[in-house]
C-alpha cells in the first residue's frame, strides 16, 4: 500500500527518516522559497503522483506497467469504480444493465470527442476490446477470461460472457478505451510509447522534460465545466523533504510523523486521509502441516494482538483488521451482523494455547512443543525493504515468542519474495488481499480453488492454496446472483467461512496515503466525503480531478 | 614484444571470463523479471491475477535454453546490441545507458581527477614538511573525512546546504523544467546541481590520495639521490617536486588508473541520495528489478573499463619500468 516503498529501501529510508527527524526541529525553514515551478501560477496543481527512475521517459501507453501516471488522466474507462464505496460512476458509458447473468449491456455516452476533435463512438469500445483480445499483454484486467464476444449496435455495446458472471460488470467498467483511428495504425501496441496521446479525458500533455512534465486542461472535454485545475505539474522527484518544502497540492506518499511533517508545514491548509486499500495478512501455507489444521490457524489468530501490530507497522495510521475478509469501513454495508465484534479477533492467549493443544502442540517449560517433542518453529517470509511490514512481522514474532514459539523472519528481495509467494515456497507469508472494489473479486482471488496451484507451480491468487468445496460453491452462486439481497446472503456465508476456517490471518489494513492541501483547491476526498480513494495511479483520480473547486 | 602479446592474451582471456560470469550471475538471483515488476506494483496494493498474466505476457520473460540464451548473448555483445530493458520496458538498453553515462563520466570522472590532483599535491607538502601543521592537518583531516560513509556526508550536505540554507538544489542533475541541451545556461544549471554530489565524493575520496602520496614520498625522501641533491645545494622546491615527488608518483598513478576504470560504475550511494541520473542509480534499479539485459550491459561496460584501465597500466608499466619486461 506504500508507493514510497519502492524507494524505501534501507538507504532512502535513512534519508527521509534523518531529514524528517531534523525537520521537525527546524520547522522555521519550511517556507517554500525557491521551490518548484508549480507552486506559483494560479490554477496549477502541484501533484506528487509520478516518480522518475530517476528521470521520466515519455511513455503514455496506458496499458504499459511503466507508463507515466498521466496516462490515467487522459484515457477514460466506461465507468469509474470507487473501491471505497464499492460504487461505479458512469463515465464513457452512461450506464450498464445486466440483461441476464451472461449478458451485460452498456449505453455509450453521446457528444464525447477525442482530443483531436474526432467523435467518440461505440465502435471505439468494440475496437479496444478486440485490441486487448489480440494482444493479451494489453489485457491488464483479464477481460477475455470471462467475455466470449462484444458487439455494438447504435450506442449500445453488448457483452456476452462465458458463463453466469454478474460481478464481471465491475471489471468491464474499468476498461479504458482507446481511439480506433489512432491505434489501428500502430504496428506494435505493446511496445508503442504513445508520446502524444489522443484520448477523451480532462487533460492533455503540456510540456515534457526529464525532471517534470505538465498536463494542461483539455478544453473540449465533455465535462470541461467540472475541471478546476488548468494545469497539473508532476515532478519526477517527490521525496518527503520536497513534499514538505515545495507546497504540494496533492501527493501520494507514506510520510513519517504526518502531523508534524506534512500538516506542520502548513497547519492552515494541509490535511491527510489514509483509508484502507487492502488487508495485510499472514498467509499460512495450507498444503503443509501444521498449517493445514484449522485449530492451529485459530490458535495463531488468537495469539496475536492486532492493535499492537498495526501501530508498530504503520505508526498508528491504520486500524487492526477483522477476520471477516472485508475491508472496513469501506465495505461496511456488506458486513455480516452475526459476526461477533464486527469480526475483530482480540488477543486471548489462553484460548490460543487450548487451540494449539487441540492441534497437538502443548506448552512445556515455557516452550510450545509438538508431538515429536521439538519446539514449534515458524518462519515468516516478508519482502526485503518493506520496512512497515517488517515492523509488523517483528511484533508478531515477539507475541508468538511469548507463547513459546520460535519464530524466524526471512526477508528475500522483492522479486524473490514474489516468486516464493507465487510458488507456495513459504510457511507463513506476509501478503495482501482485497481492495479491488468488488466484494466478489476480493473473495474470489482469496479463496477460489481455481487459483490454487500445486506447490512449485506459480499461482496468481489464493497463494495460501485454500481448497474448500463450500467456498467454491458460494463463489459460483455469487457469480450468478443478480439481486443485492441474494448477494448479501452469500457474502454473509463467505465471511462466516473466512471467520471459522481462517484461511489467512488478517492483521491490519494497508493504507492509501493521501496528502492534500486546500490552499489552491478544495473538495478533496476525506473520511466524511469518501467519493474517491487517494490513489493517484488509476482512473479513480478522474473522480477527484472533476470534483475539485478553486479555493476562494 | 613478447611481454606485450602476453598481456594481450591475458586481457582477452579475462575479458571472456568476465563476459561469461556476467551472463551467469544475474541468472543465479532468485525471482524473474516479471516477479520483480509485480513486486513493484504490489506496493500500491494487491495485484490482480489478470495484471500478473498481462505483465508476464508483456515482458516475455527469457525464452529458450540457457545455452541458446548464452550464444545469442555472445552475439549481442560482439554487436554491442543489448536488447530491450525489462524494468524500463520498452526502452532499449543502449539508449538508457547512453543517457546515464555522460552524467556519471562528467561528475565522478572530473571529481576523481580533482581529488587525485589536490590529494597528491597535499601529500607532497605533507611529506616535505612532515611533523608540521601542514602535515598533520591534511593527513589527519583527510583520514577523518574519508572514514565517513559517502551517504552520511551526502545527507549532511543535502540537509544543511541544500535544505536549511537553500544554496544548492537538492536533487537531480538539472532543474525541474530544463531539457538537456548544449546551451551555456543549461551548463550553468547542471554545474549548480553537480556541486553537492561532487563535493560529497571529493570530501570522502581525497584523503586516500594524501595518505598514499605522503607515505611513498616519505620513503623516497630517505633515498640517497635525494640526500645527494640536497647536498648539491639544489633549491628545496626542486628537490621536492622534481626528484622526490616524481619518483613517488609511480604507484600513485597505478591506483589512479584503476580508480578511473571504476568511474564508469558511477557512485551508487551519492547518485541515490541526490537522485542523480547516472550509471550507479541505473545499476541499482536494474539489480533490484531483475533487469537482466540492463544488468548485463552495465556490468559488461564496468568490467571492460576496469580491464582496459588495468591493461593500459600494465603496458605503461612495461614502458616506464624496464624491470617488469624481464
Amino acid at each position: 500500500m506504500n508507493k514510497s516503498r519502492a524507494r524505501s529501501r534501507a538507504l532512502v529510508a535513512v534519508v527521509s527518516a534523518a531529514s524528517l527527524l531534523a525537520l521537525s526541529a527546524c520547522s522555521v525553514h519550511t517556507s517554500s522559497s525557491g521551490g518548484s515551478s508549480g507552486t506559483t501560477a494560479s490554477g496549477s496543481l502541484l501533484f506528487g503522483a509520478d516518480g522518475g527512475n530517476p528521470t521520466f521517459v515519455r511513455d503514455f501507453n496506458p496499458f504499459s506497467s511503466n507508463a507515466r501516471t498521466g496516462a490515467h488522466y487522459m484515457y477514460e474507462p466506461l465507468e469509474v469504480v470507487n473501491s471505497i464505496e464499492d460504487k461505479a460512476t458512469p463515465w464513457l458509458a452512461t450506464g450498464d444493465k445486466v440483461v441476464d447473468p451472461t449478458t451485460i449491456q452498456y449505453t455509450i455516452r453521446q457528444g464525447v470527442k477525442w482530443s483531436d476533435g474526432k467523435p467518440f463512438s461505440a465502435s471505439d469500445v468494440v475496437y479496444t476490446f478486440d485490441l486487448i483480445k489480440k494482444n493479451p499483454a494489453l489485457d491488464t484486467l483479464g477481460q477475455w477470461q470471462s467475455i466470449s464476444s462484444v458487439s455494438a449496435s447504435g450506442d449500445t455495446v453488448t457483452f456476452h460472457l462465458n458463463g453466469p458472471d454478474v460481478p464481471d460488470a465491475t471489471i468491464i467498467d474499468q476498461q479504458i478505451i482507446v481511439p480506433q483511428h489512432i491505434w489501428q495504425n500502430v504496428s506494435d501496441p505493446v511496445t508503442w510509447a504513445d508520446p502524444n496521446p489522443v484520448a477523451t479525458g480532462p487533460y492533455v500533455v503540456g510540456s515534457f522534460a526529464p525532471n517534470e512534465y505538465t498536463m494542461k486542461k483539455n478544453t473540449s472535454y465533455w465535462q470541461a465545466d467540472k475541471v478546476a485545475a488548468e494545469t497539473l505539474v508532476l515532478p519526477a522527484s517527490n521525496t518527503p523533504l520536497q513534499l514538505v518544502k515545495n507546497g504540494y497540492d496533492w501527493a501520494y506518499s507514506f510520510i513519517d510523523n504526518v502531523d508534524t511533517t506534512w500538516v506542520g508545514a502548513n497547519k492552515q491548509h494541509n490535511t491527510y486521509w489514509f483509508p484502507p486499500g487492502g488487508t495485510i495478512a499472514l498467509l499460512p501455507n495450507l498444503t503443509k502441516a501444521p498449517f493445514n489444521n484449522v485449530d492451529f490457524r485459530r490458535g495463531l489468530s488468537e495469539a496475536l494482538n492486532r492493535n499492537t501490530i498495526a501501530t508498530d507497522a504503520e505508526e498508528g495510521y491504520v486500524k487492526a483488521a477483522g477476520q471477516s475478509g472485508l475491508l472496513l469501513p469501506n465495505q461496511q454495508s456488506w458486513l455480516n451482523p452475526a459476526l461477533p465484534d464486527q469480526g475483530l479477533i482480540s488477543q486471548d492467549t489462553k484460548q490460543a494455547l487450548q487451540d494449539f493443544a487441540k492441534a497437538g502442540y502443548s506448552s512445556k517449560g515455557g516452550k510450545l512443543v509438538g508431538p515429536s517433542g521439538a519446539q514449534l518453529h515458524l518462519t515468516i517470509t516478508t519482502a526485503n525493504g518493506y520496512t512497515d511490514w517488517l515492523r509488523g512481522v517483528q511484533a508478531v514474532q515477539s507475541q508468538l515468542q511469548a507463547l513459546g514459539i520460535a519464530v524466524t523472519i526471512d526477508q528475500p528481495q522483492p522479486a524473490a519474495y514474489t516468486q516464493a509467494e507465487n510458488n507456495g515456497d513459504f510457511d507463513l507469508l506476509m501478503g495482501a488481499f482485497g481492495g479491488s472494489g468488488s466484494v466478489y473479486q476480493d473473495f474470489n482471488t482469496l479463496m477460489s480453488s481455481g487459483f490454487a496451484k500445486p506447490v512449485g507451480t506459480a499461482a496468481s491468487g489464493n497463494f495460501e492454496r485454500f481448497n474448500d468445496a463450500q467456498a467454491d460453491q458460494l463463489l459460483g452462486q455469487l457469480k450468478s446472483a443478480t439481486s443485492v439481497g441474494d448477494q448479501q446472503k452469500i457474502v454473509d456465508q463467505l465471511q462466516q467461512l473466512m471467520y471459522d476456517q481462517v484461511p489467512v490471518v488478517s492483521l491490519f489494513y494497508g493504507g492509501l496515503w493521501g496528502l492534500f492541501s486546500d490552499k489552491s483547491f478544495t473538495g478533496w476526498p476525506s473520511a466524511d466525503d469518501p467519493y474517491a480513494t487517494p490513489a493517484t495511479w488509476t482512473e479513480n483520480s478522474l473522480l477527484i480531478l472533476t470534483h475539485l473547486k478553486k479555493a476562494s | 614484444m613478447r611481454y606485450f602479446w602476453g598481456r594481450v592474451g591475458l586481457f582477452v582471456l579475462t575479458l571472456w571470463a568476465a563476459v561469461t560470469l556476467n551472463f551467469i550471475l544475474p541468472r543465479l538471483m532468485p525471482g524473474s523479471p516479471a516477479d520483480a515488476a509485480i513486486a513493484k506494483l504490489s506496493q500500491n496494493g494487491p495485484v490482480s491475477p489478470a495484471m500478473r498474466a498481462s505483465i508476464e505476457a508483456q515482458l516475455g520473460v527469457p525464452s529458450g535454453s540457457v545455452w541458446s540464451q548464452y550464444l545469442s548473448y555472445l552475439g549481442q555483445v560482439v554487436h554491442f546490441d543489448f536488447g530491450v530493458s525489462y524494468s524500463y520496458f520498452p526502452q532499449p538498453v543502449s539508449s538508457l545507458i547512453g543517457a546515464a553515462l555522460p552524467w556519471t563520466l562528467v561528475l565522478v570522472g572530473s571529481v576523481t581527477v580533482i581529488a587525485f590532483v589536490v590529494g597528491t599535491l597535499l601529500g607532497v607538502v605533507a611529506a616535505w614538511r612532515r611533523g608540521t601543521v601542514l602535515d598533520t592537518v591534511p593527513t589527519v583531516g583527510g583520514q577523518f573525512l574519508s572514514a565517513f560513509p559517502y551517504f552520511w556526508i551526502a545527507l549532511l550536505l543535502l540537509f544543511f546546504l541544500g535544505y536549511v540554507a537553500g544554496w544548492f538544489p537538492t536533487s537531480g542533475a538539472y532543474s525541474q523544467t530544463a531539457t538537456p541541451n548544449w546551451s551555456l545556461s543549461f551548463f550553468g544549471d547542471a554545474l549548480d546541481h553537480a556541486i553537492l554530489p561532487g563535493l560529497t565524493i571529493l570530501i570522502t575520496s581525497f584523503g586516500g590520495w594524501i595518505i598514499g602520496m605522503r607515505n611513498t614520498m616519505v620513503n623516497t625522501l630517505g633515498e640517497d639521490y635525494v640526500t645527494f641533491a640536497e647536498a648539491n645545494g639544489l633549491r628545496p622546491r626542486s628537490v621536492a617536486m622534481r626528484y622526490a615527488a616524481r619518483n613517488a608518483l609511480l604507484p600513485q598513478f597505478t591506483s589512479f588508473g584503476m580508480v578511473l576504470g571504476g568511474v564508469v560504475g558511477g557512485s551508487l550511494l551519492v547518485e541515490t541520495v541526490f537522485a542523480y541520473p547516472g550509471v550507479g542509480l541505473l545499476l541499482f534499479h536494474a539489480v533490484t528489478n531483475q533487469d537482466y539485459p540492463l544488468m548485463q550491459a552495465l556490468f559488461l561496460i564496468i568490467t571492460v573499463s576496469v580491464l582496459i584501465a588495468n591493461f593500459l597500466v600494465d603496458i605503461l608499466y612495461g614502458v616506464l619500468d624496464p624491470r617488469t619486461r624481464q
